[in-house]
């Protein structure tokens, strides 16, 4: 019973599931793709100026959901993978996925919004009937793979999509009301649903906000900018942080005083009104956001490593290593960072989880990445404007950030409390 | 002994605080955007508009406007606020003491439930109990501060309608009786306060626990045990104050961060405290605002720390003699 639930099975299942859920859609992009590589033999440079962003998403994500699997199954005898699965796992591996499946997983642009006065702050779990119209024939695309494409990429607009409340056949004329008003439509315009109806429906999984935009899709989409964010800042965290550790603690001298006091001054003022002046005076995009989250975290990391390297400058192997005549880059990567790799990594895992929210409270005040990409910290933000009505604005990003960190901190916690074990 | 290493450390802490200041200065300097574009309307005549860039004095040289702001900090002279139109210490008084009495309830809130939850816990390690404990504090530690406040403010203000959801007074407050004013008061602070404090008092317990229970480990403990001690007299006199080293580091820290002023919750609860006044400093470009609001976090850091330092002196002997820099 045991061996079961193992987290590589786990990966395995949720992959087929996807798949089975999402196979006519898988089948259109592997096509497409197909399309687009017979481009790229043709007409290198076309195709990859026709290659945007999301369209890349979708291969890229078609290809994992093949790739994961088989990547599960090969390493399956590792350590990891043939673990138990549990509560932190199981939620690392959903940020995974929704970092990576972002488009398989909901198929709907985080940016779509039509006829807002049906769809605006629709509770979860409601359904909206939908008109389809028939593709216009006068559009005309320069090739095929932009007209197919059209047909597989969500996009953020679509002309043939109608959202109504109610709708009333009489011959061949439909009558359509939007929160009150009345239009008309012919029936030939319309597209029929299995031959027989004209109305589909769309579900609002989670509801949707204030624009008529579905939170469902707008969190996975968001998932991906405040992860991203993590990423990078912990990134650049870690180089800072560890390289001036490294300097003020291997020369020592001035260079550690002035470098100590430095740090001392950036713990000085609370994080948060660092971030806040540079990205205030500098301009906030998603780089600048990543560049200040990073830099202001490098002081706990810088004061981690002087003092082990404090440590390990008086151990045997490294002053042999120094008289051998090692670069200083290679004394640090090859003789300092596999000592001390264990706690720096997890100063950076705690490091993510501070870097997460504090990516969201910034968007939370309105300094975050920008409007151009949804984010959990924003969607709050925004949501609060509506408390008294909709509570489904802010109750699904603020799990979904609850998750994440508590994820992370019980991952950072069960390492550290794994190395003290091994010290004592 | 104690002496000097205080004097050590108080000439330490100005060394960063003139880091701090010059750091602040150079950055808002070198900013993009200027500060009189506001004032300056493209139909002002251009002397006038001379006159306005010269009364904000930010078109000298950069060395010279720095020394001209060196010499005025160093003389107590803030400078005066753009926006208000007032010296900025007078600004600032208008808003620190809501946010030291704020932070100062909020603190010994989260200390005091520390307290009671760890040495609750501490009887108890390893049971199902101090098990769940953790977990709730791992748990409240997750929850970002504006998801509780917002989330606070629609089951408290929005659905049962019991307590009202920002500012610190209620409309026609001014009419009022003494008493009637102070419960007004206090009803708008639990929010906050609240707010504030949850994340916090997991912190604390959680560092307080893991601490307690590293002492625990330790072998005078059982040494002291099968000398026949009493368990609340081990807790008491040999536990406590082993653990609370680390613990009063981190809680310097804490103290530290709330007296700066706690933006997000303030912004929430919209309360006239000094990080909103910063967040507000920030974004209108107030540059004398916005230094001496940094320069106040910086001071009100430096003091609880040193605050925690000179404490663990007291309870820990040991750390005069190891010098209490660095």
């Amino acid at each position: 019973m045991k061996k079961y639930f193992t987290t590589g099975n786990v990966i395995i299942t949720c992959c087929a599931l996807l798949i089975a859920a999402r196979f006519g859609f898988l089948i259109k992009v592997y096509h497409l793709f197909g399309n687009w590589l017979g481009f790229v033999f043709t007409d290198t440079q076309s195709a990859f100026r026709l290659l945007d962003f999301s369209t890349a998403d979708h291969f890229l994500s078609a290809l994992l959901i093949v790739v994961i699997p088989a990547l599960v199954f090969i390493f399956r005898k590792s350590q990891v993978i043939a673990a138990r699965i549990n509560y932190t796992n199981l939620i690392i591996i959903c940020i995974f996925f929704v970092f990576t499946l972002a488009p398989l997983i909901t198929r709907v642009n985080p940016e779509f919004q039509k006829n807002i006065s049906v769809t605006k702050l629709l509770p979860p779990f409601s359904k909206v009937k939908m008109l389809r119209l028939k593709e216009s024939t006068e559009k005309q695309y320069s090739n095929i793979f932009q007209a197919e494409k059209n047909t597989v990429v969500a996009r953020s607009f679509d002309d043939n999509l109608l959202f109504v409340d109610s709708i009333k056949e009489f011959n061949d004329k439909v009558f359509f009301y939007q929160s009150g008003a009345e239009n008309s439509l012919e029936k030939s315009r319309l597209v029929l649903n299995d031959k027989k109806s004209i109305i589909s429906k769309r579900l609002f999984i989670l509801g949707s906000d204030e624009f008529g935009r579905d939170i469902f899709s707008r969190m996975i989409y968001g998932a991906r900018v405040s992860l991203s964010v993590g990423f990078g800042a912990v990134v650049i965290a870690f180089f800072i942080g560890s390289l001036l550790g490294f300097f003020a603690g291997y020369s020592g001298k001035w260079i550690d005083i002035l470098l100590n006091r430095i740090a001392e001054m950036f713990l000085t003022v609370p994080s948060i009104f660092f971030v806040i002046l540079i990205l205030a005076l500098f301009g906030n995009n998603i780089f600048s956001v990543v560049f200040v989250l990073g830099f202001s975290g490098w002081m706990s990391l810088f004061k981690l490593v002087r003092s082990e390297i404090f440590l390990i400058k008086k151990k045997d192997f490294f002053i042999s290593a120094g008289l051998l005549g090692l670069k200083k880059s290679n004394l640090f990567f090859k003789e300092i960072l596999p000592v001390i790799i264990v706690p720096v990594v997890v100063n950076l895992i705690f490091q993510f989880g501070n870097v997460v929210l504090a990516e969201s409270a910034l968007s939370f005040l309105g300094l975050g990445v920008g409007n151009s990409f949804p984010s959990w910290g924003s969607m709050i933000d925004s949501g609060k404007n509506y408390i008294t009505t909709a509570w489904w604005l802010i109750l699904f990003p603020g799990l979904a950030l609850f998750t994440i960190i508590f994820a992370v901190n019980s991952v950072g916690k069960k390492i550290s409390s794994s190395i003290t074990q091994i010290k004592y | 002994m104690l002496l000097k290493s205080a004097a050590k450390r108080i000439f330490y802490s100005f060394v960063v605080l003139f880091l701090l200041i010059t750091f602040i200065f150079f950055l808002v300097r070198l900013a993009p955007g200027n500060p009189t574009d506001k004032y300056i309307s493209p139909k002002l005549s251009t002397e006038l508009a001379a006159q306005i860039t010269k009364s904000f004095g930010i078109n000298e040289p950069l060395h010279i406007q720095y020394y001209e702001f060196a010499k005025n900090i160093f003389s107590g002279n803030l400078g005066i606020s753009y926006t208000y139109r007032t010296p900025v210490e007078k600004v600032i008084l208008q808003f620190l003491p809501f946010t030291v009495m704020f932070s100062i309830i909020s603190f010994s809130l989260q200390l005091l439930c520390a307290f009671i939850f760890s040495l609750f816990s501490a009887r108890r390690l390893g049971k199902p109990v101090d098990k769940l404990l953790t977990a709730v504090s791992l748990a409240l530690y997750a929850v970002p501060s504006f998801f509780t406040g917002v989330f606070l403010i629609y089951i408290f203000s929005v659905q049962l309608k019991i307590l009202p959801s920002s500012g610190i007074s209620s409309t026609g407050s001014e009419y009022f009786s003494s008493f009637e004013i102070f419960f007004d008061y206090l009803r708008h602070m639990i929010l906050p306060v609240v707010t504030l404090s949850l994340s916090g008092a997991a912190l604390f317990y959680k560092y307080l626990r893991d601490e307690i229970e590293t002492v625990y480990k330790k072998p005078f403990v059982g040494f002291l045990r099968s000398h026949g001690y009493d368990e609340n007299f081990i807790l008491r006199k040999h536990i406590l104050p082993n653990a609370a080293g680390p613990f009063i580091s981190i809680a310097g820290v804490e103290l530290g961060a709330l007296l700066g002023g706690a933006i997000i919750t303030e912004v929430i609860f919209g309360l006239p405290g000094m990080g909103r006044l910063t967040l507000e400093a920030v974004l209108s470009r107030d540059y004398p605002l916005v230094i001496g609001c940094t320069i106040i976090a910086g001071v009100m850091v430096i003091i609880s720390n040193f605050l925690a330092d000179f404490l663990k002196a007291i309870l820990d002997k040991r750390k005069l003699q190891e010098g209490v820099a660095g």
